[in-house]
């Protein structure tokens, strides 16, 4: 089932939940909506699901405007947060209740349910009320509720966020299998950028209501568009530095008091066809530690994240650069580092209207 | 460094007990006993607020008018209370001090609270000596010894000047009567202890074969006696060694048995009422004064047939039944959608009308009676409607009762929906609910303690309410079980109390009934299927 958003908007009284978003997801693709909390991702997923109706703008499910469709109608299977099962009924209940509202016979109800347990693997626990539960087989039979009627579209609104961090692995895996598995049509809802990252086709970042990128998750990281969505995307994040790009003998460098970096011709042309101060960013992962580097700065603080070491480091009082370095350093708070930026890699923005002066 | 750190981290485990150990016995104790001090302090300051306070609310008699009297001796009582429990109290935190180092060394605590315990009572007894209190009061007295004898009481010692010498006794002289009312020595020494000072006893004696009447004047008489003084000091202990030892967790079960026992008493002396002619306080006793007088002539009312002027109690149960389930119902559907209508739906009016509900809440029913009595009447001139639910019909009984439930119900409920994460209704009208198959299906099933425990509620209001049923019914023709039994107390003909305990029992027999089987669900969270919720 294809899935068309054309102008969706959506107003709370004076409050602007969602402003005027167009995407369409194709039947099948497993679509991420990226955002930090109250950017509205939740908004559109409910209109998706019927529960809002749209202040403007059309949703079309095919060809079919579903507007004015009512949730029931619209074949779609939603997983929450919260799992929303019944907590009155067994977990068989749980599965069989949208078959019962359809009418399905006693027999075939059975038989369903049963098959998609198993598939989840729940089979034995039929009998169980949620409160028997633990947080990983309630998520399951939530999925199984959603999947038990076979949904046109799947809709998930952060069905993760309450798994402890081993579980949240796993089901991450498992849902994307089913779902390229069943080839539903499935919009995902997360505020966790790895859950997107891994688990989707294409992402769309939203941010106060605005479709901000809708792309496949390399070109969010390789390419951004904004400088949002380069700050947002990657973990840890971005490193921004305010320089000047000019042009030296054919050679662009990038330049700022304390740094003067080389930068190949493709990316430093249109930082220097701009002109005037833009900004720079550049990932922690593509600063490196290098005696012959070309920044020096003082590290202010060292966090181990096992694989790697996150040092804070300030190059001035305005300055500061995340840079990930081997543990086997030794690096230590208050040690000076000098440090090779890896410009190959590097992203201009414009300051003022936050566009990247690469991509667009 | 490494190794230092190691043993002050060892030591700062047990730092409290090591604290203890190194404190000297005397240092302990003269923690108990100042801890002891102050709570003498405490209650003097008691006292003397009391004592300030009686004056003051004597000298406002304007304010207070003619109910003066119950607060001055409620403040003079509050006084005394507090001057004769002040020691007692001293002892016990005295004790409890202790109890931090009985964790560790009970025995040590036990020798400490024994010492601190006696260091206390001397200083309570010497502000007894100093303030001629406790033991050291001056008792009514005659100054002389006597002892029982065959004949009367025989006078065995004089103080000589004493007020018995003043009077003309003399050793050997036989005490007959008081008066002219007979005594032996336990008459005469009640007789002497509940004289006021300065009155006089006339003692009718027996010398040399003849009687007289010897008046002699009652006087003021410290007397120390080594028992109070001994019976005292082992009560401080006691009281000491007793609040050291004694488990925590029972005080407040006492407390509660302690402020329980009242209202138990009052139900047992219900039931014992109900089974016996007549009661001497929670005694059942016949005509005869003495214990027995058992009958079942009490519940007699369960048998007696109706007439048309004195229904039977099985219409009146009946009708307080169809009220009482009536309103349970009508309680419970309008209070639970008007409830789910508040908690998740957004309409103009929507703020006013719950802060309507919550003042309507605490609106006195008794104000609004005649009002709600033309209302009821002209719902009675309504054809066929009227015959249901007008003035003195029960089910227009139940509809005022029932208004009178809904704020608090309506409230109740839409406290309840909101706990109800809205992600529940949500998964149900995906899974392809309506919303009204989703409020019957989804909802009310999580709210079932709400709807149980408001259900009982408005069923027992209902079976017990009083001044809506009394004041909209005529005779007896829609009376209820309250009005039944308000009925049967009159101010002109002997009241039947022993009937009255019976029928009040039978009363409360079905609310007992639904308490037992009910507080399960009443008690029972209902565990959710939700996580993050709550």
């Amino acid at each position: 089932m294809r899935i068309m958003l054309e102008n969706l908007t959506k107003r709370f009284g004076t409050v602007v939940g969602v402003d005027d978003i167009t995407l369409a997801v194709e039947d099948g693709e497993f679509v991420a909506f990226l955002g930090p909390s109250g950017c509205g991702k939740t908004t559109t997923l409910l209109m998706v699901a019927g529960i809002y109706k749209p202040t403007a703008g059309i949703i079309r499910f095919g060809e079919r405007v579903v507007n004015q469709v009512p949730p029931k109608d619209r074949n779609i299977g939603m997983v929450f947060q919260s799992y929303a099962l019944y907590p009155h009924m067994t977990v068989f209940g749980n599965m069989s209740y949208p078959l019962k509202l359809k009418k399905v016979s006693k027999e075939e109800q059975m038989l369903r349910v049963q098959e998609v347990a198993d598939k989840m693997g729940i089979g034995d626990l039929l009998d169980r009320r949620p409160g028997q539960l633990s947080g990983g087989q309630q998520q399951r039979v939530a999925l199984g509720r959603a999947l038990v009627k076979q949904p046109d579209v799947l809709l998930f609104d952060e069905p993760l966020s309450n798994l402890d961090a081993r579980l949240r692995l796993s089901m991450r895996g498992e849902i994307k299998h089913l779902q390229k598995e069943l080839g539903i049509t499935a919009i995902y809802v997360t505020h966790d950028q790895v859950e997107a990252l891994t688990m989707a086709d294409r992402i769309a970042v939203m941010n106060r209501g605005r479709l901000e990128a809708f792309d496949a998750p390399d070109d969010l990281y390789d390419r951004p568009k904004t400088l949002f969505i380069a700050g947002f995307v990657g973990n840890p994040p971005m490193n921004f530095l305010e320089v000047e790009v000019c042009q030296e003998n054919g050679a662009f460098y990038a330049v700022n008091q304390g740094l003067r970096a080389q930068v190949p011709p493709e990316r430093g042309e249109p930082a220097a066809r701009r002109g005037g101060r833009v900004i720079l960013g550049v990932r922690p992962e593509d600063v490196t530690l290098a005696d012959a580097g070309e920044v020096r700065g003082s590290v202010f603080l060292v966090e181990p994240l096992g694989r790697d070491d996150l040092l804070d480091v300030h190059l001035d009082a305005a300055n500061r650069l995340n840079v990930l370095a081997d543990p086997a350093a030794h690096i230590r708070a208050g040690d000076t580092v000098t440090l090779s930026l890896n410009m190959q890699r590097a992203q201009f923005f414009d300051p003022q209207t936050e566009q990247s002066l690469l991509w667009r | 460094m490494a190794a230092s750190a190691h043993t002050s981290q060892m030591r700062s485990l047990n730092v409290e007990e090591l604290e203890y150990q190194r404190a000297a016995t005397g240092e302990l104790v003269g923690q108990a006993v100042f801890s002891a001090l102050l709570v003498l302090l405490f209650f003097q300051l008691g006292v003397i607020l009391f004592k300030v306070l009686e004056p003051l609310i004597r000298s406002a008699p304007g304010v207070l008018g003619s109910g003066l009297k119950v607060e001055e001796t409620l403040t003079r009582a509050i006084a005394s209370a507090l001057t004769l429990l002040a020691p007692f109290a001293a002892y016990g935190a005295c004790g409890a001090r202790l109890r931090g180092l009985a964790a560790f060394d009970r025995r040590r605590a036990l020798r400490v609270a024994l010492l601190a315990g006696a260091v206390v009572y001397a200083i309570t007894a010497m502000g007894q000596w100093v303030f001629q209190v406790g033991p050291f009061a001056e008792k009514p007295s005659l100054e002389m010894s006597f002892e029982q004898t065959a004949d009367g009481v025989l006078i065995t010692g004089i103080v000589a000047g004493g007020t018995a010498d003043k009077a003309g006794l003399k050793v050997g002289d036989l005490i007959i009567a008081i008066g002219r009312a007979p005594t032996d020595l336990a008459g005469l020494k009640e007789k002497i202890a509940l004289s006021a000072f300065e009155s006089k006893i006339g003692l009718r004696i027996a010398r040399d074969g003849e009687e007289e009447l010897v008046p002699v004047e009652v006087v003021p008489v410290v007397e120390i006696g080594l028992a109070p003084l001994v019976g005292g000091l082992l009560l401080a202990l006691f009281i000491a060694v007793a609040a050291v030892v004694w488990p925590g967790g029972l005080t407040p079960y006492v407390l509660m048995i302690l402020i329980m026992v009242p209202l138990l008493i009052g139900y047992l002396w219900l039931v014992v009422a109900s089974f016996s002619y007549r009661t001497e306080g929670l005694l059942p006793v016949n005509a005869a004064g003495e214990f027995g007088g058992f009958t079942l002539g009490n519940w007699e009312f369960l048998t007696r047939a109706g007439t048309s002027s004195n229904p039977s109690i099985w219409t009146i149960t009946l009708n307080t039944l169809v009220i009482a389930s009536l309103m349970m119902v009508l309680v419970l559907l309008v209070s639970s959608m008007a409830g789910y209508a508040l908690s998740r739906m957004n309409f103009p009016g929507r703020r006013s009308f719950l802060s309507l509900t919550l003042i309507l809440h605490g609106f006195p029913a008794v104000t609004l009676l005649i009002a709600i009595f033309f209302v009821l009447r002209n719902v009675g001139k309504v054809p066929i409607v009227g015959d249901y639910f007008g003035f003195n019909t029960r089910g227009g009984i139940a509809l005022v009762m029932v208004a009178f439930e809904l704020p608090l119900g309506v409230w109740l409920m839409k406290g309840f929906f909101d706990n109800i994460p809205w992600d529940m209704e949500r998964s149900a009208l995906i899974d392809g609910a309506s919303r009204w198959r989703t409020f019957w299906q989804i909802l009310l099933p999580q709210i079932r303690p709400g709807i149980l425990a408001l259900g009982i509620f408005a069923f027992i209001s209902g079976w017990g309410a009083y001044l809506i049923p009394q004041t909209y019914s005529i005779g007896t023709k829609t009376a209820t079980l309250a009005v039944f039994i308000s009925q049967r107390t009159s101010e002109t003909a002997p009241t039947n109390w022993n009937e009255l305990a019976a029928i009040g029992l039978y009363q409360m027999l079905p609310v007992f009934i639904i308490f037992v089987f009910a507080q399960e669900y009443l008690l029972n969270i209902y565990a959710g299927g939700t996580k993050g919720s709550s």
